[in-house]
Order: C-alpha cells, then sequence, then structure tokens
C-alpha cells in the first residue's frame, strides 16, 4: 500500500516535472520568435509584457470581474442544461420510437457550431444574460441528452436480469442498477458537454456581452491590445483545463477505479 | 411434496424472418429439495428454459407451476446464479449480497447479519469489503452463489455457474455446492453443458434433445455425497449420459453445416 502510494506520489511529481517543461519551452520558443522581430510588438508582444498586462487587469479588478460574470452565466445555464437533458434523455429511454427519432435529430444537432445559435438567441431572446445562456444551453444540451440515452441503454442487459431476479422494478431498479451501471459513460458525456458549454460562452460572450471572459477578449481587440487578448485567452485555456482536470477528471478516475477499468496492463 | 412444475412449455425465436422452435414442450417436476441438472449440446434451450423459470422470459404456450401456482414474472423466489459477470462493479462484496434483501425492504441491521452469514459460509469474509473487479473469477461466483442463497429462494437456479472456472476451481466449488445444498435442503435446477458437473450434483439429470428442444431422458443418480470428480463408480452414469448426447452433438453439427 505505502509502495503504491509512494509510486503515485512519484508518478504526479513526474507529471508535474512534465507540465513546467513544457510551459517553459513554450514561452521559451515564443520568447525567440519575440526577438527574431518578425512581427511589430503591438501584433505579438513579449511574454514579460504579456505577464505584465495580467497582473494589471488582476489588480484593477476587471479579471476576476470577469472570471465570476462567466462562470456564474455558464454554471447557471450548465445545470439548466444537465437537467433538462437528463430528463429528456430518461424519456428517451422510455418511449423508444421517439428516443431513436430524437437521437438521430440530436446527433445532427451535436456538430452544429454553437456560433450559429447566436442571431437566432438575439432575436428571439434579446442582447442579455438570458441570452447568453440560452446559446450555451442549446450547445451542450443535445450532448447531455445522447450521452443519457445511449448510456442507458448500452448498460448491460445481465445487470438488469440480475437486478430483475432478485426483485427490483421501477423506481428502485431505476436509482439502484440503471443509475449506477450507466454512470461512467454518463461521466464522459458530461465532460464532452461542458467543453461544448465551455466553447459556446465565449464564443457568446465576444458576440454579444458587455462584461465577462469573452468580452474582455474582445475589448483587447477593439483596443488594439494583444497583451489583453493573449492574457485572457490563457485564462480561459487555464479555467477549461482546471475544471476538466480536477473536477471532472478526478471524478472519472474515482469511478473507473472502483470499478476496476484502469487495470489494463 | 412437487416444488415446481413445468407444463409443456413452448418458445419459438425468429431467426432472419424464419420461426426457429426452441423448447418444443418441456414438461418438468422438481420436488422440494430436489438437485436436477439439464444438461444437452450449447444452443438447445435449456438456458431459455431456466430464464422462463425464471420469469425473464416469457412461453409461447405452457406455464410454470411454483408450489402449485402459475408465475410470470421474475422474482425473489427464484434466484439464479448467472454465468458470469452478474455482480454489480458499482457495490463492494457485501452490498452485493445485500442487494436482493435491499430491494425487499428488509432493515439494515437484519441485512448485514444475513450478509455476513453467507459470505461466511462461503469464505468470503475477508473480502466483504473487496469491489468486485478485485475478486478472481472462481471468488466472483463464490459471490454470486451467496447472494442467490441470502434471499432465502424457494428455488435456485444454476445457468452454467462453473463454466468459466478453472478445473481446480471448479472441482472444489463443486464440493462447495453439495454441502450448501445438503446444509441448506434447497431445490435446485442447475443447466450444464459438461456431464461430470451434471453427474457430481444432480440426483436427477434431464437430458435434453437438440432444437426442437425436449427432454429426452430422465436418470436418476442415487450415490453417496459429497461426491468427487475423480470417483470412478460415476464413470457409468457419466457414459450412460454421453451415449444418449452423442447422436444429439451429431445431429446438431449436421443442422449448422447445412
Amino acid at each position: 500500500m505505502t509502495e503504491n502510494m509512494s509510486k503515485k506520489s512519484r508518478r504526479n511529481l513526474d507529471d508535474a516535472a512534465n507540465t513546467a517543461l513544457l510551459i517553459a519551452a513554450f514561452i521559451g520558443v515564443w520568447q525567440i520568435i519575440f526577438m527574431l522581430g518578425i512581427w511589430p510588438k503591438i501584433s505579438l508582444p513579449s511574454p514579460a509584457m504579456v505577464a505584465e498586462t495580467f497582473v494589471k487587469i488582476l489588480w484593477n479588478g476587471s479579471l476576476p470581474e470577469s472570471i465570476g460574470v462567466t462562470l456564474i452565466r455558464l454554471f447557471g445555464a450548465f445545470a439548466i442544461s444537465l437537467t433538462l437533458g437528463t430528463l429528456i434523455g430518461f424519456t428517451m429511454v422510455k418511449f423508444k420510437g421517439f428516443g431513436k427519432t430524437l437521437n438521430s435529430f440530436s446527433a445532427g444537432l451535436l456538430s452544429f457550431p454553437s456560433i450559429a445559435w447566436v442571431p437566432f438567441s438575439i432575436l428571439l431572446i434579446g442582447f442579455n444574460e438570458l441570452g447568453i445562456m440560452f446559446v450555451v444551453i442549446m450547445s451542450s444540451i443535445f450532448s447531455i441528452m445522447i450521452s443519457t440515452y445511449s448510456s442507458i441503454r448500452n448498460i448491460p442487459p445481465i445487470y438488469l436480469d440480475a437486478a430483475k431476479n432478485m426483485g427490483a422494478k421501477g423506481i428502485s431498479l431505476f436509482r439502484h442498477v440503471t443509475i449506477p451501471a450507466a454512470t461512467p459513460s454518463l461521466i464522459i458525456g458530461l465532460r464532452q458537454a461542458w467543453s461544448f458549454a465551455w466553447h459556446a460562452i465565449i464564443g457568446a460572450e465576444i458576440l454579444m456581452s458587455i462584461v465577462g471572459l469573452g468580452h474582455i477578449l474582445s475589448v483587447g481587440r477593439e483596443f488594439l491590445d494583444m497583451s489583453q487578448v493573449i492574457a485572457s485567452m490563457i485564462t480561459i485555456f487555464a479555467i477549461g483545463l482546471l475544471v476538466d482536470r480536477l473536477l471532472l477528471h478526478k471524478m472519472e478516475d474515482k469511478i473507473r477505479r472502483k470499478w476496476g477499468l484502469d487495470n489494463h496492463r | 411434496m412437487t416444488k415446481l412444475q413445468a407444463k409443456n412449455i413452448v418458445k419459438h425465436f425468429d431467426h432472419n424472418g424464419n420461426s426457429i422452435v426452441a423448447l418444443d414442450g418441456i414438461n418438468l417436476s422438481v420436488e422440494e429439495g430436489d438437485f436436477v441438472c439439464i444438461v444437452g449440446p450449447s444452443g438447445c434451450g435449456k438456458s431459455t428454459f431456466l430464464n422462463i423459470v425464471a420469469g425473464l422470459e416469457t412461453p409461447d404456450s405452457g406455464e410454470i407451476l411454483l408450489n402449485g401456482k402459475p408465475i410470470s414474472t421474475p422474482g425473489p423466489d427464484r434466484t439464479m446464479v448467472f454465468q458470469e459477470g452478474a455482480l454489480f462493479p458499482w457495490l463492494k462484496v457485501i452490498d452485493n449480497v445485500e442487494f436482493g434483501l435491499k430491494m425487499a425492504g428488509i432493515p439494515q441491521d437484519e441485512r448485514r447479519e444475513i450478509s455476513e452469514r453467507y459470505l461466511d459460509m462461503m469464505q468470503l469474509t475477508k473480502f466483504a469489503d473487496s469491489y468486485t473487479y478485485q475478486l478472481s473469477t472462481g471468488m466472483k461466483q463464490r459471490v454470486a452463489i451467496a447472494r442467490a442463497l441470502a434471499m432465502d429462494p424457494e428455488i435456485l437456479l444454476m445457468d452454467e455457474p462453473f463454466a468459466a472456472l478453472d478445473s481446480q476451481t471448479r472441482d472444489l466449488l463443486l464440493v462447495e455446492l453439495q454441502l450448501i445444498w445438503e446444509r441448506t435442503k434447497k431445490t435446485i435446477i442447475f443447466v450444464t453443458h459438461n456431464i461430470s458437473e451434471s453427474v457430481i450434483l444432480g440426483n436427477k439429470v434431464e437430458i435434453f434433445k437438440n432444437r426442437p428442444s425436449k427432454i429426452k431422458k430422465e436418470i436418476i443418480i442415487d450415490y453417496r455425497r459429497p461426491r468427487l470428480a475423480e470417483d470412478e463408480n460415476l464413470q457409468k452414469y457419466y457414459h450412460q449420459i454421453l451415449d444418449e448426447l452423442k447422436s444429439e452433438v451429431i445431429a446438431q453439427t449436421k443442422d449448422e453445416i447445412q
């Protein structure tokens, strides 16, 4: 057990070292390109200049505020999308004909670009919070519907047979067998939906917001402030990575370990 | 007393638009405390028959009576031990054993007491808090047996539960199962394609004929227990069953080639 733990912490250390190395290499290449002077400073600032802007927008509060606004919108919209999408997914499982039709329909909408919802949303709902949330919901709900539907349909029938054989039916069959059996696959769907939602919120904010991460990104462009553009991009990248790694990937990992799905050699 | 009765069970399957007769009038009576083995070539419909008894499939005609009453849905009075992979990977071993009891609404304390008793019987106490992937195939099947017995069913159904085991583990479990049967006095129906298994386990061996399936012959094995795989005296039963089955396997092979 202790040997296992030390192995694990060593692996974590290796991962951290590799990440640091990658970041250092990236900044190094960037610095070299900057020094070659191919682009003027205004088009391509140095890493140090971006860092300076980063500290500036952090201190004057515009970055924290933007992050806050964006995340509140995102979590609100994602919660709605998750609730509705899951309920529709369950309905699709319950009514097979409906499910099949809606499944192929949703598959088409899955690849529909989230940005393309923006004009529709502005005209239908308006240039406001709800309009932005609508874009996020439409961009992620189909992924949740499809994943709920297919996760449940792909449960090995033997689990359901065994459960029925032991007297499980109705709600308790659903709660104690269907949901846990579908969970590993549901979480993969959740990760995918999250990334769609994240794409959508930034896009929508660039086009239809006066606050938020997408907004400071587009303000940077309007004021020809490339440092702010890059600083915002790095923030967007970091948040996306953190949520996926620290939240969703952790959840998936925990379940996979419990099920013994990671014991491939 | 007759525990379970199958009356003229008929079942068809669709195969590329053709209707195939899987079971062509199965009649079987199982007495209380019987250990009945059903043996037949693979694909002969013996598992289908067991699923019908379990209520997981419905027959096209005929009926199953349990204690004289017709049954049509699955129920915890007929628990099944499946071939493999039927344990729930999201539950610990002990929670797997308690699953049916929980579904029956039995309070937690009582569930724990029952599950611990059966884990002990199957020598699994040490593994109560393990997850199923941490167990060998043999141990998984022990858990599956403990899970089925914990429900205290009227009749225990076993669908080739030892087919995926290595031969040492299987021999061990064959002896254990006989001891459990003597201890719990359960009525058991055990489906297998393995003749030795049926000879070691069964008081009665029902030989299934190839499709359309019928019971070809019943062989009574009245021999002391626990019977061991290497017991020479069981050979004559083995050959008796083998002779009956040979022609069936040949018929089936011909069937498949055509």
